[in-house]
């Protein structure tokens, strides 16, 4: 049979954000694949140096459109370890129940757009519903969806009152209901089983060689997460445990996930219950003293990783962010060779790419 | 006046007006209850009329490379063909042209849409298309044997090839459902394949190939290929309703449409409830469970049919 080349983008329905990726199959097997990615690169790290620090917290916030709170989180981080300030104990604590809340909407954004491309639309229906759950939580908290401004440098924008509070834990026990659901309906159903298990594997090798993080290496046998291997906000008091799998498959990124999402949930009733009174933020002065400084962060997707130098003016000199995608885009068109046309669908969708993110 | 009559039936009821219609009507049924199966609203009732007639007055764009004569023709023809085997199928208690051996007509006229599909595929430049149009050929391969085998247990059972013969055969509630029940479940398998629904909607699998072999089709020749969809979902059940749930019991004989109707949204519900409980097969997979589950089951729902009728 002959070779036929079939582009995947930069304008496709398997893709939710513009990347282009050009397989070469006989038949129906991929024999090579290559990918092309910059289609929504913005320049945001040339712009962030022409704004003062205090505006860049707004810019940071539109690098992705889901995990907009961690990029913030690990921004101000940066910020404050330069002008060496401390953060109230409260403000921590919202920035870890914002993080959790956007983590949960991601997780479940990803379980839909997964089972959306092995075309089982009902669980996508179901997932994206629920996700509503969470951000309408956020709306409440920060009237916001998707920005939503909380974090400024020295502590947080919004505080939670205790109505708010009390809404939260009613909605996440409701929430936590339909997780419940969700782990049964992907235990029991064989269809699901059938287009993810055995698809799509990494091996522990090839998430050390390409520095593969997140969900997607605790998937494969690895078990960092930076929330417990290199402890910010308000993480070192508040418990839960490190999710991992060994399968590599798109079934156990799916599963790792899933129970993330219930520690996530556990994570937000601990800041609930422990929420500690006081100010949201300090003072912080316009100009940042010189220096640099390197600041991690626990995103949906994985290790986030910030740094940030200063020469002194109200201007950052330098500010690099490298984003999780990064090394799977990487890996990717490693997994793709060898499988099936469909089974791309489940990789592509199960390596939970956030182009916006890597093209920045 | 006789000719007129009959064209009135041909054209009218249950000819042509009627099928559109009904086919129509079960379309915006199935997106109904697919919808409230996903936690959707779902669409009002004249939707995929307003669809339809959309489609009739968009532009009509073809890409170049493409035979512009045979793209054109496709459509036409599955439709046509799909509605000429309407005409054998009865519709409550009348039929247009029943005649001994239609069965294996309306079999035959429901595979064209089939090839026509696959050959839209082949004649667009798009490789979607091609390979869309490569996967509903190797998908016709797995369920049409199956869907023959179920179909042909019936008539051997009742000693009849003519579709309105089966329904005759099952009067007093004798319905074939109950005598060949794996019969019934693999038509309605093939059905599922024939009309490429989850989970065997492989060749136009939207996040591989966006619409397969219909990636570059648009305006009046789309909204043709959608008809034709609804149309083959119209007659298929209807041929099933037909053949294995008694059509309509010519015992209440002014009740004859009724009956028939529930019959029919009965088996639309069953469709509904499948597309919403499962992913989209492999082609791969697909090609398996149809020679290693369906045809064997067949073979055996033959053998004891054909035994049942010794005894």
């Amino acid at each position: 049979m002959s070779r036929i080349t079939i582009p995947i983008g930069p304008q496709h329905p398997l893709l939710k954000e513009p990347l282009s990726l050009v397989l070469e199959a006989i038949g129906e097997r991929i024999v090579s694949a290559s990918m092309r990615i910059g289609y929504v690169h913005r320049g945001i790290e040339l712009l962030c140096q022409r704004r003062t620090y205090v505006q860049n917290v707004h810019l940071f916030e539109r690098v992705c459109g889901i995990c907009s709170q961690v990029h913030t989180t690990a921004y101000c981080q940066a910020v404050e370890a330069l002008l060496g300030l401390e953060i109230p104990p409260r403000a921590a604590y919202i920035r870890v129940l914002m993080c959790e809340l956007e983590r949960i909407h991601s997780h479940l954004l990803w379980l839909g757009v997964l089972a959306e491309a092995i075309g089982f639309t009902t669980i996508f229906m179901y997932a994206w519903r629920d996700r509503e759950i969470v951000l309408d939580l956020m709306e409440e908290l920060s009237g916001g969806r998707v920005s939503h401004s909380a974090n400024i440098i020295g502590g947080v924008r919004i505080g939670v009152s205790s109505e708010q509070a009390r809404l939260l834990e009613g909605q996440l026990a409701t929430f936590a209901e339909q997780m419940e659901f969700f782990r049964e309906l992907l235990d029991r159903d064989r269809s699901f089983h059938r287009r993810t298990q055995n698809v799509g594997y990494m091996s522990l090798e090839m998430v050390h060689s390409y520095g593969v993080v997140g969900p997607a290496a605790r998937s494969s046998g690895c078990t960092v997460d930076v929330r417990r291997a290199a402890p910010y906000a308000a993480y070192p008091s508040l418990a839960f445990e490190v999710i991992s799998a060994s399968e590599g498959d798109v079934w156990s990124r799916a599963q790792v996930r899933l129970m993330e999402i219930m520690q996530s949930l556990s994570i937000c009733n601990q800041v609930i219950e422990a929420l500690p009174g006081g100010p949201l933020a300090v003072g912080a002065p316009r100009r940042v003293p010189p220096g640099e400084v390197v600041t991690r962060c626990e995103a949906p997707r994985g290790e986030l990783i910030y740094y940030v130098r200063s020469d002194g003016s109200e201007r950052p000199a330098r500010i690099k962010v490298r984003t999780p995608t990064l090394p799977m885009l990487m890996v990717i068109s490693h997994l793709l060779p060898g499988l099936e046309t469909a089974d791309v669908a489940a990789v592509m969708a199960g390596a939970d790419l956030c182009v916006a993110c890597a093209d920045r | 006046m006789q000719t007129l009559a009959k064209l009135a039936q041909v054209l009218i009821l249950p000819g042509a007006l009627y099928l559109i219609v009904a086919s129509l009507f079960i379309t915006w049924l199935d997106r109904k209850l697919v919808a409230r199966g996903e936690g959707r609203v779902g669409p009002p009732w004249f939707q995929p009329m307003a669809d339809l007639l959309k489609l009739l007055a968009k532009e009509d764009i073809s890409p170049l490379g493409t035979d512009e004569k045979i793209s054109a023709l496709l459509p036409m023809v599955s439709m046509a063909s799909t509605m000429a085997a309407g005409l054998c199928i009865p519709v409550g208690n009348s039929v247009v042209y029943p005649f001994e051996g239609d069965l294996i007509v309306v079999l035959f006229l429901l595979s064209i849409p089939t090839l026509a599909y696959f050959l839209a595929g082949w004649v667009t430049p798009s490789v979607y298309g091609v390979m869309g149009g490569n996967r509903s050929l190797l998908q016709y391969f797995s369920y049409e044997v199956p869907l023959l085998m179920s179909l042909a247990a019936p008539a051997v059972y009742s000693q009849t090839w003519s579709v309105t013969g089966l329904m005759d055969a099952q009067q007093g509630y004798r319905w074939h459902v109950f005598f060949l029940p794996v019969g019934f479940a693999l038509a309605m398998v093939g059905l599922i394949g024939k009309l490429k629904r989850v989970p065997f909607d492989i060749p136009h699998a939207k996040s591989e190939l966006g619409a397969g072999p219909l990636t570059e089709y648009s305006g009046r020749k789309l909204a043709l290929w959608k008809l034709t969809v609804s149309l083959q979902t119209l007659v298929g059940i209807n041929l099933l309703v037909a053949a294995y749930l008694g059509g309509a019991d010519r015992i209440w004989a002014h009740w004859g449409f009724a009956i028939y109707a529930v019959k029919v949204v009965f088996l639309v519900v069953g469709l509904a409830f499948v597309q919403v409980s499962y992913a989209r097969l492999r082609i791969d997979q697909m090609a398996e469970s149809g020679w290693r589950v369906l045809v064997p089951l067949g073979i055996l729902q033959m053998v004891v049919t054909i035994w049942m009728g010794k005894a």
